[in-house]
């Protein structure tokens, strides 16, 4: 590779640099958008419009004929991916029923399951979890679920008090494995629409039912091994409850 | 019908219900942000609105303007926002008949399109859109009735979700349009030409291990899968596994939603994903703040592993 071309990685290092530093991430995404453009050579707008009569005497970075811009390529996409954005209509539902008690009600729906165990607890919940991707339900359940819920439920099981930490971080880790394997269940999920759209960028145009299907057999290997994890965790607890 | 079934119609109805969280954000005085955070939601509601419509480069602007508002702090606040009390819990199961309609409806809608002959993908879409408007109606109805208090109480419950989610709303809007602009500028090639400088060609496994490798480390640097996607997509996934010559056929669909879920293995695994791994080990008031991700760790090496051999086996096996 020659040095030249080298310089157009350079939107990634600003996303990686970016990101560490714990700057705004829409600022980071913009910022290396606009650099690997830049060192691209591509103009900042398309020689149409208004911008047609400065071809030749704006300089080339402005505009220039047959190219098209960054911005013009910025504006697009982002309202060719619109429909990422949709969920913003489902929020003042959910937000009412939430504040009519949504959360309550769904606690005391999880709480007639009877687990016996730490991990058959988890894992009830962790396929709770998956059907809210089922559903399209797209939410951080670590504020709603797992703080207020499903930790002090797992704490309250007998004997699960000997290992604290562990089922706390076990309670978190079920919640992320319900939701990262889960949201691809639902054609309307981010997950599956952001690979839909990109695929289409590629030239490939797929079907979204297509891509909830293959995704089957790893929320299926996702669900197994949580089972297996939880199935340890139970014995540990057993075990050192019987050290004690 | 036709117009009214269609995703612009979707957009219009989201692009309102934004001007309405704008207006609401304005007025809203109590909040030393209400100023640049309601004229964010009003510029994303005329991009909602008007997108189709306007010049790209307009559009460009506008987005490039939100980026700025965002950029000097004055949209999302960081701290996590107070729960709201809640009003009554007698409604008993009703409550969730109004986020059961949502999926309810949206599959309708989709059904439909396939019964009119029309694009079932698209309809999905369009019935997520419906289903938001129709979940709306119903939360009125079990919760405080069809009255102009109650609407307005549920429009500002949504714009506190909003807010507490704040600019990163748009980020999957942004990341995509960072995809197109690698694109544009054939990152994706260079980052092809230079795995193929050291994975042969023609090793199947080989390309699957790294196709499968490179999402999870690029996402364990991002934090992100959904931000890696793009570019292991168009750097390694569609030009050196979906094009591959030789004796297989790959389903793209299958290669593109493992290599997805492969870079949620990296997800579990890295603190750039704060909301995931590092928040919850403050909330739960855990000593170590790695301790979520040390419980994931053999997780999500044995379903990374999973996800290798399922797809090259998957590959494998079209090989006559």
């Amino acid at each position: 590779m020659e040095s030249a071309e080298l310089w157009r990685l350079m939107g990634i290092a600003v996303v990686v640099v970016g990101l560490r530093l714990r700057w705004r991430s829409t600022v980071v995404v913009v910022v290396a958008a606009l650099v690997t453009g830049v060192a691209a050579g591509l103009p900042l707008f398309s020689a149409e419009g208004v911008w047609l009569p400065l071809v030749g005497k704006a300089p080339r970075w402005l505009t220039h004929a047959g190219t098209t811009g960054i911005v013009n390529l910025l504006g697009k996409s982002f309202a060719d991916n619109r429909l990422m954005t949709l969920f913003i209509l489902t929020l003042p539902a959910i937000g009412m029923v939430e504040r009519y008690g949504l959360q309550e009600e769904a606690g005391r729906l999880i709480c007639r399951v009877r687990a016996a165990t730490v991990g058959r607890l988890l894992l009830v919940y962790q396929l709770f979890r998956i059907l809210h991707g089922v559903l399209g339900i797209r939410l951080n359940g670590h504020p709603s679920f797992v703080r207020p819920l499903v930790a002090p439920m797992a704490l309250g099981v007998r004997g699960s008090q000997v290992a604290i930490e562990r089922v706390k971080s076990a309670a978190a880790a079920a919640e992320n494995y319900g939701n990262f394997y889960g949201q691809n269940l639902s054609p309307v999920q981010a997950g599956i629409l952001l690979v839909f759209g990109v695929m289409q960028s590629q030239g490939l145009k797929l079907s979204v039912w297509d891509l909830v299907r293959h995704t089957l057999p790893v929320v299926s290997v996702s669900l197994l091994l949580a089972a297996l994890q939880f199935w340890w965790l139970d014995r540990q607890l057993q075990q050192k409850r019987g050290e004690q | 019908m036709e117009r009214l079934l269609s995703l612009e119609t979707a957009y219009g109805v989201t692009g309102a219900v934004l001007l309405l969280f704008a207006m609401l954000t304005w007025s809203d005085r109590s909040s030393p942000r209400h100023r640049s955070g309601g004229t964010f939601w009003f510029i994303l509601g005329l991009i909602f609105l008007f997108g189709g419509l306007i010049p790209h480069w307009v559009t460009g602007l506008l987005v490039l303007a939100m980026v700025a508002i965002d950029g000097v702090g004055r949209v999302s606040s960081s701290r996590l926002v107070e729960p709201e009390p809640v009003v009554s819990t007698s409604r008993g199961h009703r409550i969730f008949w109004p986020v059961l309609s949502i999926p309810l409806v949206t599959v309708i809608v989709a059904l439909l399109f396939r019964y009119l002959g029309m694009d079932v993908n698209r309809g999905a879409l369009v019935g997520l859109g419906f289903g938001g408007v129709v979940s709306m109606v119903i939360a009125l109805l079990v919760t405080s009735g069809l009255r102009f208090a109650g609407l307005k109480m549920m429009i500002n419950e949504g714009r506190r979700l909003n807010q507490s989610m704040g600019a990163v709303n748009i980020l999957p809007q942004l990341l995509a349009s960072l995809g197109v602009i690698f694109t544009a500028a054939r990152v994706g090639d260079l980052i092809a030409a230079g795995v193929q400088q050291f994975v042969p060609g023609d090793q199947l496994f080989l390309l699957v291990f790294a196709n499968c490798l490179g999402m999870a480390l690029f996402t364990i640097v991002l934090g992100n899968s959904f931000a890696a996607f793009p570019v292991i997509a168009s750097g390694l996934l569609v030009p050196l596994l979906i094009k591959t010559t030789g004796p297989y056929v790959v389903d793209p669909a299958l290669a593109a939603i493992v290599t997805l879920t492969a870079g949620s293995s990296g997800t579990l695994l890295t603190p750039m994903a704060a909301n995931f791994n590092i928040v919850p080990a403050a909330l739960l008031n855990l000593r170590d703040q790695y301790q979520v991700i040390r419980f994931q760790l053999p997780y999500a090496l044995a379903l990374w592993s999973f996800h290798v051999v399922w797809l090259w086996w998957c590959i494998r096996s079209t090989a006559p």
